[in-house]
Formats: C-alpha cells, sequence, structure tokens
C-alpha cells in the first residue's frame, strides 16, 4: 500500500469554504506567533471556534499577520478551514500601526460575525482597537464562551474582582462583529491533524500611512526580568513566623530560586523584618493567584487566607497540625519545614 | 502638558463577601473607591507632573455618586474634574462610556496624554484605553510601568511578553498602565479639604457631549454571575522528610504544577 492510497483514505476532504454569502459571517481567529511557532492561546482559540462554528454553521477563518506557509499549515492542522496570510516582511515584527491596518482593512471587507484574539499583550490592544475601527465592542480576557443560538450571539464569561467570581455578558445581536479576547489557558489545544488540509491565501496590505508610532529602545527578555510582581506570578513560595530565623527564610528563597518562583511572606515574616512589606500576601496585602502557592511556617490565618484563595495549587508546611492552613492546602505536610524544605530542594534536583 | 485621565469608580471589594457555597454575593458596606488600577495611572500622571509639571485633568462617567471619586483624584493631585452624568450616562455600558469619555476629552481638548489604567476591577473590561486611542487616531502605549517625559518625547518602560521593553514616543499618546505598576500616593492633608470644600468639579450631561440616547444604547447585556468551585480539603503527606519531599515533587509534576 503506497502512502497516497493511505494519506486518501485517511484524509479529510479538503475544506472548501464558500465565500458568498450577505451579511456577517464566520469566526474569524487572529493568530499569534511567539518567536518561530504559534502562541498556545492561538491553538485553543481555534479549538472553541470549531465547536462554536458547528452550532452557528459557519467555517472558522484564521489570520496570520507575518507569519509564513508552515505557521499557516499549522493553523489548518489544528482547525482553521481557511487561512488569510499576510506575507509581507515588513509585518514580520509586531508594532501595532501596521498590524491593525492589515486586520482592519481585511475585516472591513470580510465582514466577521466573531473575531476572537488571544487576551494577551498584542490581543489586548489589538482586539479594542479593531472594535472601535468596525464600530463595534470587545468583550475582553473571556474564559468561556457559549453561544445564545437563538440570537446568535456569544454569551462570555468575564473573571472580575482578580477571579473571585466572573459576570456572564452577552453582545447584543446588532454588535457585528462581535470582538472578544480569549484567556491562555482557558480552552485545551485542539488535536492535530496532519491530514487536515485547506487553502491558505496569501493577502496584501497598502502600509501607506500605517508607519508604527512607537519607537522600541530596548527589549529585556525574561532572563533578565526583575521579579515578577506578585499577583503575576506562576509560583510562590512563602514564608511565615514558623521559619523560626533569618536562616530558616533564607531556605524559603532558596526553595523559591529552585523552582523559579517568587519570595513572599505572611504579615508575620514582614513583622520579624524578613522580607519587605510589599511583598505581604494577604489582608493589607497582595492577592495572588499562582499556579503554585507554598507556605512554609504560615499559620494560615483568615487574614492570609484572603490573599491565597485563588492559587490554584497549594502546599502547606507546618509544625502545628491544627494550623488552619492546612483546611485550604491541596497537600499537607506536618514537619518542621527547615527539615523538608533542604529535602524538597534536593528532590527537585534529583 | 496636559494629561488627561479617566478614572471609574467601583464597589469596594473590602465590602463585600463572595461566597462559593452559595453562589452569592453578600454586601456588608456599600462603599465606592477609585479602581485600583485607574489609581496607578493617576499615579504615573502625577509623576510626571512632579517632575516636569503638567496639568493633570480626571474624566468619570457614572451616577452622581462618581462626584467623590473625582475628588479624591483632586486630593491626590489632579487640577481639575469633569464628571460625565445624567439618567442616560448613568445606565450606559462600556462601549457607552468610553463613546462618553472620547467626546468629553475632545471637548477639553490640546491634550497631550491620554493616561488610563489597563482594566477594571469590576467589570473584567481591558478595552477603554486603545478603543480611545483608535478614537484619537493616536499612538498607544499599553501595560506600562513606568512613564516620563523629557525635551517632549515620552518614555515609557512597559511588560512585554515575559519582560518587558522600553519604548519611546513623541505625544499625543494614550497609556494603559498595568496594574501594580505603583503605590499610589496618599491624599495630600492641605489638598482634601479643598477639593471635597472649596473646588468645582465640572459636570456634563449627555447632550453637552453632542450624545443621543442611541449613542447610549448598551451593546451588551448582563446574563447573571458564575463562582469559582469550592475548595476541597487536600491530603497529607507523611513521613521522613526525604519521603514527603520526593512525594510532594512526583505530586506536583504529576499535576503539571511544575516541569
Amino acid at each position: 500500500m503506497d502512502l497516497d492510497y493511505l494519506q486518501m483514505l485517511m484524509g479529510e476532504e479538503e475544506v472548501v469554504v464558500e465565500e458568498e454569502g450577505e451579511g456577517y459571517r464566520n469566526i474569524w481567529v487572529v493568530a499569534e506567533r511567539v518567536g518561530d511557532e504559534l502562541a498556545p492561546v492561538t491553538l485553543e482559540m481555534l479549538n472553541q471556534a470549531q465547536q462554536l462554528a458547528s452550532t452557528l454553521g459557519a467555517y472558522v477563518m484564521a489570520v496570520l499577520v507575518g507569519g509564513d506557509e508552515t505557521l499557516a499549515q499549522e493553523l489548518i492542522y489544528h482547525g482553521a478551514d481557511k487561512v488569510f496570510l499576510f506575507d509581507d516582511p515588513a509585518l514580520k515584527d509586531y508594532a501595532l500601526e501596521p498590524y491593525i491596518k492589515a486586520l482592519g482593512d481585511l475585516f472591513a471587507e470580510k465582514m466577521p460575525e466573531i473575531v476572537l484574539c488571544g487576551a494577551t499583550d498584542v490581543g489586548g490592544e489589538l482586539a479594542p482597537r479593531l472594535a472601535r475601527r468596525l464600530d463595534a465592542v470587545a468583550l475582553t480576557n473571556c474564559t468561556g464562551l457559549t453561544l445564545d443560538a437563538s440570537q446568535r450571539t456569544l454569551v462570555c464569561t468575564m473573571p472580575v474582582y482578580d477571579g473571585e467570581y466572573s459576570e456572564v455578558v452577552a453582545f447584543s445581536p446588532e454588535v457585528h462583529p462581535q470582538i472578544v479576547t480569549v484567556q491562555p489557558g482557558a480552552f485545551g489545544v485542539p488535536y492535530r491533524d496532519e491530514y487536515r488540509s485547506a487553502e491558505v491565501e496569501t493577502v496584501a496590505v497598502d502600509l501607506d500611512g500605517a508607519q508604527p508610532r512607537v519607537k522600541v529602545l530596548n527589549v529585556v527578555a525574561e532572563a533578565e526580568r526583575e521579579p515578577v510582581p506578585l499577583p503575576k506570578a506562576r509560583i510562590i513560595v512563602s514564608a511565615g513566623r514558623g521559619m523560626g530565623d533569618a536562616e530558616g527564610f533564607a531556605l524559603v528563597e532558596q526553595l523559591a530560586a529552585a523552582l523559579g518562583g517568587e519570595v513572599a511572606g505572611s504579615r508575620g515574616a514582614v513583622d520579624e523584618g524578613w522580607i519587605d512589606e510589599e511583598k505581604q500576601v494577604g489582608m493589607g496585602g497582595a492577592t495572588v493567584r499562582p499556579d503554585l502557592y507554598i507556605a512554609c511556617g504560615i499559620s494560615g490565618a483568615i487574614q492570609h487566607y484572603f490573599g491565597i484563595q485563588d492559587a490554584k495549587f497549594v502546599v502547606a508546611i507546618n509544625r502545628d497540625e491544627n494550623a488552619p492552613i492546612f483546611k485550604v492546602a491541596d497537600v499537607g505536610i506536618v514537619a518542621d519545614a527547615k527539615e523538608v524544605i533542604p529535602a524538597i530542594i534536593e528532590a527537585l534536583e534529583a | 502638558m496636559r494629561i488627561i485621565v479617566p478614572i471609574r469608580q467601583i464597589l469596594d471589594p473590602r465590602g463585600f463577601t463572595v461566597s462559593r457555597r452559595h453562589e452569592r454575593i453578600f454586601v456588608n458596606r456599600k462603599e465606592y473607591i477609585i479602581n485600583p488600577n485607574d489609581k496607578n495611572a493617576l499615579e504615573v500622571a502625577l509623576r510626571i507632573k512632579d517632575t516636569g509639571g503638567a496639568e493633570v485633568i480626571a474624566v468619570a462617567v457614572g451616577k452622581p455618586r462618581v462626584d467623590d471619586a473625582l475628588r479624591e483624584a483632586m486630593a491626590l493631585g489632579a487640577d481639575a474634574a469633569y464628571l460625565l452624568t445624567d439618567e442616560a450616562l448613568a445606565q450606559t455600558d462600556a462601549a457607552g462610556a468610553a463613546k462618553a469619555l472620547a467626546k468629553a476629552i475632545e471637548k477639553i481638548g490640546d491634550f497631550d496624554l491620554i493616561i488610563t489604567g489597563q482594566e477594571t476591577l469590576d467589570t473584567g473590561d481591558a478595552q477603554l484605553g486603545p478603543w480611545l486611542a483608535e478614537y484619537f487616531g493616536i499612538a498607544q502605549v499599553t501595560n506600562v510601568r513606568e512613564a516620563t517625559v523629557s525635551d517632549g518625547a515620552l518614555r515609557a518602560k512597559r511588560d512585554w511578553g515575559t519582560g518587558y521593553a522600553e519604548v519611546e514616543a513623541a505625544p499625543p499618546v494614550l497609556l494603559t498602565v498595568a496594574p501594580g505598576a505603583n503605590k499610589p500616593r496618599y491624599p495630600h492633608g492641605g489638598r482634601i479639604m479643598a477639593a471635597y470644600r472649596e473646588w468645582e468639579v465640572t459636570t456634563w450631561g449627555a447632550e453637552a457631549l453632542g450624545l443621543d440616547a442611541a449613542d447610549l444604547e448598551p451593546l451588551t447585556e448582563g446574563r447573571g454571575r458564575t463562582f469559582p468551585p469550592e475548595r476541597t480539603l487536600g491530603e497529607r503527606l507523611t513521613g521522613s522528610p526525604q519521603d514527603v519531599a520526593a512525594d510532594l515533587v512526583q505530586q506536583l509534576r504529576l499535576q503539571h504544577v511544575i516541569k
């Protein structure tokens, strides 16, 4: 059996997108690149767009500004029914004015029903400008997207008050296009189907009068970055009075460094003078929502809990087995943090 | 240099508790504050004023009670304040508020910078800044941490991907300030009395802004709320420090919390 025959058996038929039709139509995903790859949120949006499209009887169109054919194919493998590719070398690096011109012109012509952008640095500044340019409105930082099928409107979940709860907001039926920014991680990455095939249309844009207005003097990548502000930190290792002394606190710093996370402290750690007030978590300090929060020698009074209740995964290490922190921890370790932390650092390095 | 700072008044989260179990919000005290991120924006504006001199103007849309937020902005250092309020303006949504602010800024005129917060805590909306920049067709720098003006040029340090970038632009420019970018100052003692007793807040209604009912028609509608799931009690690890450490690291890797 030759490969062509196998491909014929397994391959779906090429999606033929019918572009005829009146009014606003199809779901458009604004693809985003990070270096030479697609941003994960782009693939996640394709996944969600496919589900919405099947309900609406619409196609999923992807638009890729400044990418290449390889990335365009990746968009198709992940669910795009057609890709519009701006391959002008002038668009290789992101700059607001040329990008907004390219997208604005394309959307003014194609009249999308729905536009999805990532709730990223780039998507976050493009989407509202597109909304204004196209006389629409954007709903931002959405973590959930469903359809009100009777009105063909998107119903968006928008976390408020740092994720304390979410507001559910729908577009009015007369709004077109319905533009949303989608939070990274809100949806799963779709299955990559290499047998999927669809058209890539190369498009051009007249960049006259769309020169970048902001000059980038200097970009500092992650490696040299200053400490991440606590509310944005992904991993936080936090010390409480239970660390005993400055030596104990130094262990917490070492654990944070081993995990690539940030150091923080409870009110107690601030009072002991081990850490600055800016690094205090809880009431009177920062509210954090990291993927991982390790509380070392923190009893976990309610004031502290208020600051960490949205952490995705909480580890508590405390000698006192009745410490309230254990009630909110996903994993609790009843032990002296000073003995356990060196062991954890060792286990991480193993 | 004229700097316009749109601010928003929100319900103070310290006055309510969210019950995940009951999927309800229990309001204990209905008090209002300036959206904390807008305070960061005002602080950026006031620091520019401190170093090179500037006229800082605060503008807000909403109910008559928003007057308080504007007076607080003046106590903090704003030179003038405009409240956009009437029945239609009090009930409009993010798009309507953006239109009202745009018209007011136009009416105030001659601005060099517009500085606003990146997002509002109570609605999750992060569209105002770039929306205004598009309205005026001006440059924008989002997610700003610090900004200075010298020799007529604006320089800003902004979050960019996993790092940051330093950028430069010629005014007029719109800046959105990253949440928590700075520690806002406290109101100046001498200004507090004057801000609440003497100084005027200029009030404009929709008509004064040249907006009619159709312009302020909400483009979105609320469909209720959702709440995160309740926390469940976790497990305890026991054994020697080496054992629990190995268990923990294994769990964290299994749950993809760490690599």
